[in-house]
């Protein structure tokens, strides 16, 4: 369904005429002749917690993520949030805006809707906001573009969702971004989804298979050593804790994760038991495992995906992502016991 | 043919009923040699009139004023200044009406539209009657005709309603009475039927073989507003409940029509209400549920609670939200529960039919317990965002075998491409045709208050307190657990 956006129609709009203007540009849209379907799979809550200038083009708001191409992969109402936090003033200021993106070939053309908010209201009045704009009987997952490190996730908007979806790689401090996730992550209320999880499958796979034998590469009594490059510290403890929550019995104590001097690499991961040594690197073309068996090096390739790949692969999870979930968990605890 | 207009100078004609004239003008559907004579106790010249009404259809018609439709329509406007108090009556209406025919060639035939008060129905009547503007009608084709449109509510309950009908059936046939529901107009309304007896794969799936439940939630986002007055003395369940929902339930539940002629379809959805099981005693307290919003938030904005709402008796009792379950006991419908919802400031205005089909057996994709399938749902939208979709499991593509819930959406917008018209543009010119299908007829009115009256009488005899909800909720959670105690649940608009 990927696709260049064909045309875009937008236009300013009010809390009380959301409904009308979309309807309005549907007609619009509608009375071109060409066929055009409403495609809409989901409700995709984008949060930004940040207010452009009073006098900023609402249409131009979130240039700076991949909007187009998500929808145009998982098509979805679009609903920002443009969010100015810490407000208490009952007439909080208000602007919306909406418009519809189309895609596809004139024979099989498809518009999705979205919806611009930019609101200071008090954070107990914004699910008033979500409720009025997302469709109810559709799955509504919540895009938090921030670092959770630093803009904690607001509980009233996150679990309006039946998913969380961040992206792990912008955390600036990761023991800080586990303390926010904590709650959600030990009451399993709601599906997280880091996409930044993704970019490890090919690590996890070579864990899993590449033991002797094809058994896992953690061996009972293994020690682990994860260094990493400067800015892929969430990477790196994400991947301690998924071994931990998979290889718990055999590691001897949790990994040591690290910044270090790691090349072109984002992780390299060393591991070391009784009888043997095995160093695992992850790149931007896959991971490789060198040892512990003699030959040549295992390679498992990784997918060629974009951001908005990433992100619409994970919008059309309709479950939980348990090895994520297990993963956080131990990080959790670790960082408690700490 | 002149349509006058009881109460023309009032809110239903400014929002309503003249921007619906000016639209049905614009398309050409308006007989040639028409007017339109607004009445009202007010002084206003015929100049003055026409201001009101060009303000009302600047903001309130679907289409933007026209300079060149509007010099054309605005010369169809005039407006009397009568009282139907006093002997005198409408005397002065008359002789006026008399003159604005005769200057215009009109043949005669009238539409009275009572846009007042139910109070003012039957003395309204009365004078009409008195000042021999009504002829009782022997046959349709019968010319110059005199019809007459009345606007719920039809009484506070079923006295009041019977007394309301006998008044009005003093002076007019049954077949020149057309009794609003305005809900009956809209588009997507009327599509019910389309719907259902258009298309060969829907019918045969209507009945408790296939029907799991029904839902049906008219949502309202306003709240009280100017209307505390009116609202303060019906509640939920007379405004909307015992008019629009039962109408509904009788479109989507009604037997196929041998014709579409009107007293045949109108026969049709007055079975539906004789067949409604009634509610009596504690099978209220366990099928139905009343709550009032309190305070909350729209839009991201604070409001007040009903009980603050100006006009509003700080300790009213009066219902904002009620949600039932209701059966059918006919053969079609027997075992199905029927679960209706409506209230004030909820979320969002949305109004929906939705048809939950049974779950496909437990077995191969529908096999896990822990992720069902979600059932086949048929929702049909009537207001915002008119249309219907059908939900349906899909595979997901890629190398597993993952079944995802898509739609199948029709839109209106994005088909049609053209805003649809408003109820009020249809149900006007049905009644210039005389066609009565979509208006109630009066066995159908009292059928509905029948079935209501015990509901009430039991709530009048409580005193214990009404359950509230804040503002911008769908409702209590008690509403939650009336259909959740039974495993389903409210489907989310």
């Amino acid at each position: 369904m990927a696709g260049a956006v064909g045309e875009r129609l937008f236009r300013e709009s009010s809390a009380e005429t959301i409904d009308d203007d979309l309807a309005a540009l549907w007609c619009e849209l509608g009375q071109r002749g060409t066929p055009i379907a409403r495609a809409v799979m989901s409700n995709l809550v984008v949060f930004r917690d940040r207010v452009a200038p009073p006098d900023g083009d609402l249409a131009t708001v979130m240039a700076d993520l991949p909007l187009d191409e998500v929808i145009a992969r998982h098509p979805s109402r679009l609903i920002v949030i443009e969010y100015q936090a810490g407000s208490q003033q009952p007439d909080a200021p208000f602007a919306a805006g909406v418009g519809i993106a189309t895609f596809g070939p004139e024979s099989a053309r498809y518009g999705v809707e979205q919806v611009i908010v930019r609101s200071a209201c008090a954070e107990v009045a914004l699910p008033s906001i979500v409720r009025r704009l997302t469709r109810g009987d559709l799955p509504t997952s919540v895009w938090w573009t921030e670092d959770l490190s630093a803009v904690p996730p607001l509980e009233s908007l996150v679990t309006m969702g039946r998913q969380l979806v961040y992206d792990s790689r912008g955390w600036r401090d990761v023991r800080s971004a586990l303390r926010v996730l904590e709650p959600l992550v030990r009451r399993h209320q709601i599906d997280l989804a880091d996409v930044n999880w993704r970019r490890l499958s090919p690590l996890r796979r070579a864990f899993l298979q590449a033991g002797p034998g094809g058994t896992p590469l953690v061996a009972p009594g293994a020690s682990v050593r994860i260094a990493h490059a400067a800015s892929e510290a969430p990477l790196a403890w994400l991947l301690a804790g998924a071994l931990m929550a998979s290889s718990r019995a055999a590691l001897k104590e949790p990994p040591v994760v690290g910044a270090s001097e790691v090349g072109d690499a984002a992780l390299v991961v060393t591991l070391e038991d009784a009888s043997q040594r095995a160093t695992v690197t992850l790149s931007a073309s896959g991971a490789t495992v060198a040892g512990p068996a003699a030959g040549s090096p295992l390679v498992v390739s990784i997918p060629i995906e974009t951001a908005a790949d990433a992100v619409a692969a994970e919008l059309r999870l309709l479950s939980q992502d348990t090895e994520l979930h297990a993963a956080l968990a131990a990080l959790v605890q670790l960082f408690a016991a700490r | 043919m002149t349509i006058v207009i009881f109460g023309g100078n009032g809110d239903l004609a400014h929002r309503k009923l003249l921007p619906a004239l000016y639209n049905l003008h614009v398309d050409g559907l308006l007989p040639p040699r028409m007017a339109i004579v607004g009445v009202g106790r007010k002084e206003l010249t015929d100049e003055a009139y026409r201001e009101f009404a060009k303000d009302g259809i600047t903001k309130f018609s679907r289409r933007p004023l026209d300079e060149q439709p509007w010099s054309s329509f605005s010369k169809m406007l005039f407006f009397i200044n009568a009282s139907i108090d006093g002997e005198q009556g409408l005397a002065s209406l008359g002789a006026r009406l008399d003159l604005i025919e005769h200057e215009g060639r009109l043949p005669g035939d009238r539409i009275y539209y009572l846009a007042v008060p139910p109070t003012l129905f039957a003395p309204t009547v009365k004078q009409l009657a008195r000042a021999r503007f009504v002829k009782r009608e022997s046959s349709p084709a019968d010319h110059p005709f005199a019809r007459i449109i009345v606007e719920k509510p039809i009484g506070r309950d079923l006295d009041s309603a019977r007394a309301i009908n006998d008044a009005i059936a003093e002076v007019f046939d049954e077949r020149q009475i057309y009794r609003i529901d305005h809900y009956l107009g809209k588009e997507t309304v009327q599509n019910i039927l389309v719907m259902r007896f258009a298309n060969s794969i829907f019918e045969p799936l209507f009945n408790q073989r296939y029907v799991d439940h029904v839902q049906i939630t008219v949502a309202e986002e306003e709240g009280v507003g100017t209307r505390a007055g009116y609202y303060e003395q019906a509640g939920a369940l007379r405004d909307m409940i015992q008019n629009h929902l039962l109408q509904l339930v009788a479109l989507v539940a009604m037997e196929p029509p041998h014709a579409l002629d009107a007293d045949v379809v109108r026969d049709e959805r007055l079975e539906v209400l004789q067949s409604l099981r009634h509610l009596e005693g504690e099978a209220v307290d366990a099928n139905v549920v009343r709550a009032q919003y309190g305070p909350g938030f729209n839009v991201g904005k604070p409001v007040p609670g009903y009980r603050e709402e100006k006009g509003v008796d700080p300790n009213s009792r009066i219902e904002t939200f009620v949600a039932l379950q209701i059966f059918i006991d006919n053969w079609r419908w027997a075992g199905v529960p029927f679960y209706l919802r409506t209230g004030k400031r909820l979320p969002k205005r949305a109004s929906e039919i939705s048809v939950h089909l049974k779950e496909v057996p437990p077995i191969l994709f529908n096999a896990n317990p822990a992720a069902r399938l979600d059932p086949n749902v048929l929702s049909i939208r009537i207001q915002p965002d008119e249309g219907f979709s059908l939900g349906i499991s899909s595979k997901l593509p890629g190398p597993d075998v993952r079944p995802y819930p898509v739609k199948m959406d029709f839109h209106y917008g994005s088909t049609f491409g053209a805003s649809t018209p408003e109820a009020y543009e249809r149900l006007l010119l049905d009644v210039m045709h005389g066609d009565a299908t979509l208006f109630m007829r009066r066995d159908a009115v009292e059928a509905a208050w029948k079935w209501v009256m015990p509901i009430l009488e039991r709530w009048a005899q409580q005193s214990d307190p009404i359950p509230t909800y804040p503002a911008g909720e769908w409702g209590p959670p008690v509403a939650d657990r009336l259909i959740e105690s039974t495993g389903r649940r409210w489907r989310g608009l």
